[in-house]
């Protein structure tokens, strides 16, 4: 078949289809994109592809600390100037890159790939907590920071992961809570506030 | 009909949370009114979101909401009760989200259900007072089910309307409650219970959520209840609630803090 539904060519309809199937792209947003590609030259538009695939074959998890790397084990795993006694628990790859960014930070990572969500079926063993129990008990690690977002869901992943760990002896913290730079208070809402007074400093 | 003003206000329970997009959430949201619905906050994942720990699930908050094509959006949200020792706490966050999901699941978007929503913020409230978890999520389960029209037959035989006797008695999903023995083979699959739970039971159909508190049951009847009472929420649900299971994930981690914990005691406080 030369011409899907409304005349247009199959290879643009799949192509279509294919941007309708990413986050955030709407049937709209799908077509636009589509015929920008018709139109870039051939080089651009394979170089895409290529990117794409590049992505899939190339990038593996690091065994040790599951984030996404090209070799394993990762370069933060690697890095013998790092603190390997620190681990600091996130949710995703895109926030050790937040975490990096702050310069805060010196210890290793661990990517639970999640949080818990209880209510979508999300539980401890569709994480990546297992592979942290087992670091800890390698014996090398003496403290955990819970790095999850201050969510229903992120609190739940931290107090899990706690409670789990209780029994290894590791000390487990978490990131502070309170107000984020440049927020109004007026707006704040009561459990924010409330830790942000608890977690008050001297000027 | 008259034609609906655009923008409302109601209070309401944040039931749960769905993203969408780059930085939009989708809510589910109980109300007194208006039973459950769907609203969207738009920008509510950007870090500066004035909306974002008002529309927290387990919250109670104060809402303004527009109506839109599809689904309403938020554009005001401001607590009301944010339930934080529920939150700083793992049992009781998961007992109350099961809670949450079975308001969810049991209900059809606008259908007006005030007993629901005064339920709902009950077991908010003694949860974080304190009130212990396991029997909460029971009490949840049976009043939930008696506000949906599934009122489970405790007083007699839900086969025969026959009396039932004091001793070991089978409840029935299918048959809707307690089967004497005589029908019991006829009754569908279901769990014997034993007399102080069937009391347990009866009590908590008819008691508020403080007075139930008071009830004290040791651990082994807190099973029964929760196993026979998981079977009969299953079976009016028709599928497994999916936040049983991190209850149960929660239940089995080491550590576990029994300051909470119900002392063993037999439960004679029952009619």
């Amino acid at each position: 078949m030369a011409e899907g539904a409304g005349g247009t060519p199959e290879p643009i309809g799949r192509l279509i289809d294919e941007f309708h199937r990413l986050p955030g792209i709407g049937p709209k947003s799908a077509q636009r994109l589509a015929y920008h590609i018709l139109r870039v030259p051939e080089r651009d538009a394979l170089a895409l592809a290529e990117a794409i695939g590049d992505v899939k074959r190339r990038i593996i998890f690091c065994s040790s600390c599951l984030n996404i790397t090209e070799s394993d084990p990762c370069s933060f795993c690697q890095d013998q100037r790092r603190d390997r006694t620190i681990i600091c628990v996130v949710e995703q790859p895109l926030d050790i890159l937040a975490i990096e960014r702050s310069g805060s930070f010196r210890g290793l990572y661990h990517v639970l790939h999640g949080l818990l969500n209880p209510m979508d079926g999300v539980g401890p063993e569709d994480l990546h907590i297992r592979e942290l129990v087992e670091r800890v008990r390698a014996g090398e690690v003496t403290e955990i920071i819970m790095a999850t977002n201050p969510s229903l869901e992120g609190e739940a992943t931290a107090m899990y992961v706690q409670r789990l760990l209780a029994p290894a002896g590791v000390r487990v913290t978490r990131l502070a809570r309170g107000l984020p730079s440049g927020a109004d208070l007026e707006y704040a809402d009561d459990i924010t506030l409330a830790r942000a007074l608890e977690g008050r400093q001297e000027l | 009909m008259p034609e609906r003003p655009r923008a409302y206000k109601t209070e309401g329970i944040i039931l749960r949370r769905r993203n969408l997009g780059e930085a939009d959430s989708i809510f589910t949201v109980l109300s007194p009114r208006q039973g459950k619905f769907d609203a969207i906050a738009k920008g509510v994942r950007k870090p500066r979101s004035r909306m974002r720990g008002h529309l927290e699930p387990l919250t109670r908050s104060r809402l303004l909401l527009a109506r839109g094509r599809s689904l309403d959006v938020f554009t005001q949200a401001e607590t009301i009760t944010p339930y934080r020792a529920i939150r700083d706490d793992l049992e009781r966050s998961a007992t109350a989200l099961y809670c949450a999901e079975l308001a969810d699941r049991f209900t059809i978007e606008h259908a007006d259900n005030p007993g629901l929503y005064e339920l709902m913020l009950a077991v908010l409230e003694a949860l974080d007072l304190g009130a212990p978890p396991g029997p909460t999520a029971r009490y949840f389960e049976l009043q939930i089910l008696s506000l949906m029209g599934y009122e489970l037959q405790l007083d007699c035989c839900a086969a025969c309307r026959g009396r039932l006797e004091p001793v070991e008695t089978l409840l029935s999903p299918s048959a809707g409650g307690l089967v004497c023995e005589r029908c019991r083979a006829k009754a569908g699959a279901g769990r014997l219970l034993g007399v102080r739970a069937i009391k347990v039971l009866r009590y908590a159909r008819n008691v508020d959520i403080a007075a139930f508190g008071e009830v004290r049951i040791d651990a082994v009847l807190a099973n029964e209840l929760e196993v026979a009472m998981a079977g009969v929420v299953s079976h009016f649900l028709e599928r497994e609630p999916r936040s049983r299971h991190f209850v149960e994930a929660v239940a089995a981690l080491p550590g576990r803090p029994n300051a909470l914990a119900p002392e063993i005691v037999r439960s004679d406080q029952g009619p």
